[in-house]
């Protein structure tokens, strides 16, 4: 099957407006847990759902 | 926006998502979409500079809401290696996060059925080599698991538990056992190296799974991938299928029918032959084998152990 994503638009070195969007996203998350792993939910660009997931370590149910 | 339409001849579903046929192919791998964010570089689809496991909804999706739903899963923010490189820890994180994907999708009133699957290889199609897999999040019932319902009703219980029983009776075909976990070729494997992964204990789908058995489940599909890449000395192309109950069976508690396992269909009948859905395969739904499971499961076994 081929690649089901497409790369963003690209673009040329640093943009300010790239790394407000990163903040914003990151002032979005909110956190949750499965098992151990800690889950956290952004928005892209587009709208479109991102979680990230993290191992803490510990076990919670 | 994709369109169902059903094929009367063949009693299926055919899922028509035309705007797919854009979707980017090939990229270089300096664009790969699947790698983190790196200061000053261009934008991936996780705007972060470092990760462990992301998921995301697919850009050109197979089914989106309020008609299921399509994620891409990625396994680890480096961009080389395979399910069967990951750190045990991370696979096993893995585990949770298909847990709660199916958790989270199966809740959904628009979802039927739960996928999780990985396609490896350019063998199968894949043009991107970034570890990853997919969700498809159905809003119909798909075939495969509608007949694993009704292989149940026909053997009168829960079909993978009755023949993995005989597996362990006969154990010819067993590949890899643990405590709560065992692997084997089954008896009638349609691809040569075909491998199941089956929780010992009858568990619908991966809710119903307790810690260790998510941690032995990550531990075997790592056994069984380096024992495929060790059988031919080579990257082993395959699809990986996670199979569970359907979500439409649990609106608001345990699933009632299906057992968790992982099926690995591997194209390659040696190690520089495919197999192709030919005549009898795609005409008649009759696969014809070249290999006898038996025999290619005493060489995978040899593998596993080789690597283990």
């Amino acid at each position: 099957m081929a690649w089901e994503t497409t790369e963003p638009p690209a673009r040329d070195g640093p943009d300010t407006a790239d790394v407000a969007r990163r903040e914003h996203a990151r002032e979005d998350a909110r956190e949750e847990r499965t098992g151990p792993v800690a889950i956290t939910r952004h928005r892209k660009d587009d709208g479109r759902l991102l979680i990230l997931y993290r191992r803490t370590g510990d076990q919670q149910p | 926006v994709s369109e169902l339409r059903f094929n009367e001849l063949r009693g299926e579903e055919v899922v028509y998502a035309i705007h797919r046929q854009d979707r980017t192919f090939l990229p270089d791998r300096e664009h790969c979409p699947l790698d983190p964010t790196r200061p000053g570089k261009p934008q991936t689809e996780i705007p972060f500079p470092a990760f462990e496991i992301a998921v995301f909804e697919n850009r050109f999706p197979a089914f989106e809401a309020p008609q299921g739903a399509a994620e891409v899963i990625v396994y680890t923010d480096k961009h080389e290696g395979s399910l069967a490189t990951l750190s045990p820890q991370r696979a096993e994180a893995l585990m949770w996060v298909w847990r709660h994907r199916y958790a989270e999708l199966g809740a959904r009133a628009d979802v039927r059925y739960v996928l999780i699957f990985e396609n490896r290889g350019v063998e199968v199609g894949v043009t991107l080599h970034h570890p990853h897999g997919q969700v498809y999040a159905y809003p119909f019932l798909p075939p495969v698991p509608e007949r694993e319902l009704a292989a149940d009703e026909r053997l009168g219980g829960c079909a993978v538990c009755a023949l993995t029983r005989e597996e362990l009776t006969h154990r010819t075909r067993l590949v890899y056992e643990s405590e709560e976990v065992v692997s084997y070729v089954p008896y009638a494997a349609r691809w040569a190296y075909e491998a199941h992964v089956v929780v010992r204990s009858h568990r619908a789908s991966l809710l119903e799974c307790e810690a260790g058995e998510l941690r032995s489940l990550a531990a075997a599909l790592q056994a069984l991938v380096r024992g495929y890449d060790s059988l031919f000395q080579r990257s082993f192309p395959y699809v990986m299928v996670v199979h569970q109950a359907p979500t439409s069976s649990v609106p608001e508690g345990p699933a009632l029918a299906g057992h968790v396992h992982v099926e690995f269909y591997p194209p390659l009948r040696a190690a520089q032959k495919l197999k192709y859905l030919a005549g009898s395969e795609q005409g008649a739904g009759t696969f014809i084998a070249d290999t006898v499971p038996e025999e290619s499961a005493a060489a995978l076994r040899e593998a596993i152990a080789l690597v283990a």
